[in-house]
């Protein structure tokens, strides 16, 4: 009985879901009711007191939780294989189905109190000889890039299935294999896993583009394609140095992020993978001069791919910056830093501002300004303190949300009109009042208003930049132009606003524009929810992601001092730090008991 | 006399390649004569069972390589009897089982193809499991002759299996293309042997091996001008076979001209057979410190010859109008990668050989998949050739689209198929030895060749055929979608879980 009072703002939730909309069936009733229960679930399973009562109840940890969120998509994605293709309708509800569960899934992540340390994990031999593990677990970092994809994706699949309405079979496979590749790429602690879940998001993107696109989509496929594909290919080349060094090294190849972050390269060697994996994640970011391939990418995507590309596949480049890139390569991370922050100043935050507000078109507007928010994201992690590395992740979450809505909202007129142009529209306030109340709440959050949630991003980003000791003399000069890039971003977010909704209703033929309909708001509801619940209470968010930034940031600046005093004594070699004691410790590879090669002779005995 | 069972790989193919022949000479053709002519070839019209037969010969020597690997080689020491003629060791067996399964994927395609497109003759399978069987001798051939007598077994076949299709003025040329470039090459490989027999005084491997190995020495007195124009001419002969550049001028006309299940078995049996030889040839009578030095020795030769490879075939292959020539380009520039592990054979010997012999196991399967796609999405007069034919072949037929997708993914080394593992073990094997250029080189070529990989994905899925243009209709077979089916269990299999392959290939070399 206690239990069913307490669970009171679901049913009314529930209710309030089912009750209000009018002219709608049981079943789509049922369905709305059910989507703001999940969004009230996930925004009360937020606040922490609950998440420590709960933890206190029960602090063990289901070791398969990750790995069911991350194999339930991709397993469902090879049984929508044998499903028919005539019957769309059970293809989109098995899709959302799947997503829905993977998103509750991951919502029990948050039950979890996060520390500093690893949760969740998972360790399983997967080719000993070779020194590869199937390797997860979660940190304060990586917990709000897989619940950020959990909730994004159901949503973009929702808001695609409005306007997509051929070949649902294909689109439903590519979203459920790319949403469980990303998921393994945000998890996998292994390079070796991690570099399989970072190709299988190649394929079902391009699909998604190259499918459903518009007039250029083909280019645009090859570009996102090869783009990404010629990053990861150096990558490729990186990490097997780094395996081939630790074999060297320790007698046995290991494949495992936790051990190979101990080993300090030659000095050469250090900088050149340093620049492998810089631009295998720099490419995805994407960070000027590398983003070329995105506007074309966003331009010719539909709507549910660019929410999918902007809100989450963007964030992997960003992501594995800070895991892998200031993870592993402290010392080169920090010589490059003051001069990679030059170019997120320059090039992202303001170049791609001038360039978004000089776009007839949109959505490459939008695309630019994802280049101008990255800018700031990757600000922050280059200035490598505690705010900076803290405000960057909040402002990854909040660059997801805000530009998914964004992307949704300018998917509704495309829909109606077939075009994205400025020019074409003009007044639009006057036919749709509803749209443009919400795209003028989600403009407020992109351009960082206090109160929503883009303002507490920017803020800390910018504060952490103002006193970061890594960026030396010119730290005041980037805050300063990255605070001037914020008004760059008001002044060209509020003209395309203006220009498209205010004013005399111009052009005819927008004269009797629906305004957004049941699936259209369902879709941004929970979006909008999160715009407020983010900006008003960052603290949720900043208390588990605080401990895990302070021990990557402590670690990285350890690790760089380790490296310059290596390459004080004897720059040519290369050398393995000892392991870190306590929680970090857990996790490392347990050295074999024999050789690589005697255990691979070991096992092919064992056919014999 | 316990020698049948070790054997028995090579006595399976020999006896069923006889005994198919039989049976096919004397069955009754079952096709009509048209009026005024005969039927005289006796298999026309049983392509079918006749497939299905030799395709059961050549999996019977794929399982009995394996067998024979598990039972050991060093369990039969009548196995010695044979050397050094032949020289059945781990290497040879696993060799063995690549080429059988090579083998039998193209039978099973054949029986789809050669009914389909109305070239049904009976005698193409016997020559098949002929080729098969010089192939396997080939790689476990451990003197000069016996190499020549597998190199001409298998080529011979070849030549006949190429010529098929009498009427096409393109298969005549591809034949004679073919037996004319393959006859010089082998008159080299044959001159090139008399002058190490000249310099050495032997024919076998291991022998020659011991004469390189003491030039320099006071006492020698191997001339070592005449040794190394053998080897030059050896390598020639044998990069011929496996069309690499600038010995690649009669693949694309051969493989286009020939019909596709011969493709088939050119681009994975010949080109590993001829890479097993390769390796043998080098490691044992090249393989001492000096000739497998960096500065002495071939290395640097065969690592011209894969950048070389690689980047011409890969930048060719961009360029093809034509899938199946595309796909002949591809061959080339797998060629090249498999060069690299042979170069990295170098400074770890171990690695680099259990590296190529990795990589041909899984370039058989996703090549012998990606030409079976390419066959079962063709039928009767409209034949899927070029990227046009396929346009929209994602819509229609997903399920063609799907596996052609896995097989192309697995050739452009993407994860988590086996073309990816094959690659990742060559490059680490080069990286273990030092050779990090040439690894960037092979990871941007890799580059190059996904995208034309990706052309044919999205022709098949992104791209409507223009309205009037002939489409390309798949054909039903339930022989091509079985070979189909296993290629891709085993693309998905070795590239989930490589440790097995790895292990058999590591044991090969470590004396399992």
């Amino acid at each position: 009985m206690t239990s069913l009072v307490q669970a009171w703002p679901y049913v009314a939730a529930f209710l309030v879901g089912a009750l209000i909309p009018r002219r709608q069936s049981r079943f789509e009733r049922f369905s709305l009711g059910l989507v703001a229960l999940l969004s009230v679930a996930f925004i009360s399973s937020l606040w922490p007191e609950k998440a420590v009562e709960a933890a206190a109840e029960a602090p063990s940890e289901w070791p398969h939780l990750l790995n069911f969120i991350v194999l339930l998509p991709i397993v469902g994605a090879v049984a929508l294989l044998f499903m028919p293709r005539q019957s769309p309708k059970l293809l989109r509800g098995v899709t959302l189905t799947i997503l829905a569960v993977d998103f509750i899934a991951s919502l029990l992540l948050l039950r979890t109190p996060m520390t500093d340390g690893w949760h969740f994990q998972y360790v399983r031999e997967w080719l000993p000889a070779f020194g590869i593990r199937y390797h997860v677990a979660v940190d304060g970092i990586s917990i709000w890039m897989v619940v950020l994809s959990t909730f994004i994706t159901p949503i973009a699949a929702y808001a695609s299935f409005g306007s997509i309405k051929k070949r649902t079979k294909d689109l439903c496979f590519s979203l459920l294999l790319l949403h469980g590749a990303m998921l393994g790429a945000f998890v996998s602690l292994d390079l070796f896993l991690f570099y399989v879940f970072w190709e299988l998001m190649l394929v079902p993107m391009v699909i998604l583009i190259g499918i459903w696109g518009g007039v250029e989509k083909i280019k645009a496929s090859y570009k996102f394609f090869l783009y990404t594909m010629a990053g990861s290919l150096l990558m490729l080349a990186a990490i097997l140095y780094m395996v081939w060094t630790h074999d060297q090294l320790e007698g046995y190849p290991s494949f495992d992020y936790l051990a190979l972050s101990r080993l300090v390269l030659p000095k050469t060697a250090a900088y050149l993978c340093f620049g492998a994996f810089a631009v295998a994640f720099l490419v995805k970011v994407p960070m000027f001069p590398l983003h070329t391939w995105l506007p074309d990418a966003h331009v010719q995507a539909p709507t549910g791919g660019s929410v999918i590309l902007a809100a989450v596949l963007l964030k992997l480049g960003t992501y594995a910056y800070i895991r892998f890139c200031m993870g592993m390569f402290a010392g080169p991370a920090y010589w490059a830093a003051a001069n990679l922050a030059g170019l997120a100043v320059g090039g992202g935050i303001l170049y791609a501002a001038l360039v978004a507000w000089k776009q007839p078109d949109i959505k490459k507007l939008i695309a630019y300004s994802s280049v101008a928010h990255l800018g700031f994201v990757m600000l922050g992690l280059f200035a490598g303190t505690q705010a900076g590395i803290a405000g960057g992740i909040l402002q990854m979450i909040n660059h997801g949300i805000s530009t998914a809505a964004l992307f949704i909202l300018v998917g509704v007129i495309y829909d109606r009109r077939h075009t994205r142009l400025v020019s074409e529209f003009g007044g639009l306030a006057k036919v749709m009042p509803i749209y443009t109340a919400c795209f003028v709440l989600v403009t407020m959050s992109s351009i960082g208003v206090p109160g929503t949630n883009g303002f507490v991003g920017e803020f800390m980003v910018i504060m952490g930049t103002f006193t970061s000791p890594v960026l030396g003399s010119h730290a005041k000069l980037q805050g300063g132009l990255a605070a001037f890039g914020v008004i760059l971003a008001a002044v060209y977010m509020l003209s395309m606003v203006q220009r498209t909704f205010f004013g005399p209703l111009s052009n005819p033929k927008n004269q009797h524009l629906p305004d957004l309909n049941v699936r259209e708001t369902v879709a941004l509801a929970p979006l909008i929810a999160m715009i407020f619940v983010l900006g008003l209470f960052p603290n949720l968010f900043l208390e588990r992601i605080n401990p895990s930034v302070a021990g990557v940031q402590s670690r990285f600046m350890s690790s760089m001092a380790a490296f310059r005093s290596q390459h004080d004594q004897d720059p040519t070699r290369a050398v393995m730090l000892p392991r870190p004691s306590g929680k970090l410790g857990a996790g490392y590879p347990e050295d074999p008991k024999k050789p690589a090669e005697s255990a691979a002779t070991a096992s092919a005995e064992e056919i014999q | 006399m316990n020698l049948l069972f070790p054997l028995s790989p090579l006595l399976v193919t020999g006896f069923g390649a006889l005994l198919l022949m039989l049976t096919e000479a004397f069955g009754t053709p079952r096709v009509r004569a048209a009026a005024g002519e005969e039927v005289v070839d006796a298999g026309a019209g049983r392509s079918g069972e006749l497939a299905l037969g030799a395709a059961v010969v050549l999996l019977a020597g794929a399982v009995l390589s394996v067998a024979v690997w598990l039972a050991g080689p060093a369990a039969s020491p009548e196995l010695k009897l044979l050397e050094p003629w032949l020289v059945f060791d781990g290497v040879a067996l696993f060799m063995s089982f690549v080429l059988c399964l090579g083998g039998a994927f193209t039978a099973l395609l054949a029986g789809g193809y050669l009914p389909e497109h109305q070239i049904d003759r009976g005698e193409f399978f016997p020559l098949l499991i002929l080729a098969t069987l010089g192939a396997q001798v080939l790689s476990a051939s451990g003197d000069l002759l016996m190499l020549f007598v597998g190199l001409e077994t298998m080529s011979l076949a070849v030549y006949a299996m190429i010529g098929l299709r009498r009427g096409s003025a393109r298969a005549v040329e591809a034949a004679l293309k073919y037996f004319l470039l393959g006859s010089f090459a082998a008159a080299l490989m044959l001159f090139g042997g008399a002058l190490l027999y000249g310099a050495t005084g032997h024919t076998d491997l291991r022998g020659i091996g011991q004469a390189v190995a003491s030039i320099g020495q006071p006492e020698s007195t191997v001339n070592a001008g005449l040794v190394l124009l053998g080897l030059t001419l050896n390598l020639v002969g044998l990069a011929f076979k496996v069309s690499a550049v600038p010995f690649h001028m009669w693949t694309p006309d051969a493989y286009e001209g020939a019909p596709t299940p011969t493709t088939t078995f050119m681009a994975v049996a010949v080109k590993t057979a001829a890479f097993a030889i390769l390796m043998r040839l080098l490691l044992t009578s090249f393989g001492d410190e000096r000739a497998m030095s960096w500065g002495a020795g071939w290395p640097p030769v065969l690592a011209l010859l894969a950048i070389v490879t690689m980047t011409v075939a890969n930048l060719i292959a961009g360029r093809q109008e034509s899938v199946k020539r595309m796909l002949a380009y591809s061959s080339i520039a797998h060629a090249g990668y498999v060069l690299i592990g042979l170069v990295a054979t170098m400074r770890s010997p171990i690695e680099g050989q259990a590296s190529v012999m990795v990589y041909l196991l899984t370039y058989t399967v996703s090549t012998a998949g990606a030409f079976g796609a390419l066959i079962l999405c063709g039928s009767r007069g409209a034949e899927a050739v070029s990227y046009d034919d396929l346009a929209g072949i994602g819509r229609r037929h997903p399920a063609a689209a799907l596996v052609f997708t896995l097989f192309l993914l697995s050739l452009a080394g993407m994860p988590p198929t086996a073309g990816f593992f094959g690659k990742l073990y060559i490059f680490r094997a080069a990286i273990d030895s030092e050779l990090y250029w040439l690894t960037v080189l092979g990871l941007l070529n890799s580059l190059v060749a996904a995208y034309y990989y990706l052309r044919v994905i999205v022709s098949m899925y992104f791209r409507e055929p223009a309205p009037g243009a002939p489409v390309a209709t798949p054909m039903r077979s339930g022989l091509v979608t079985g070979a189909l089916v296993l290629a891709a269990f085993l693309v998905l299999a070795i590239g989930l879980a490589p440790a097995t392959p790895l292990a058999m290939a590591l044991g090969s070399l470590t004396g399992g």
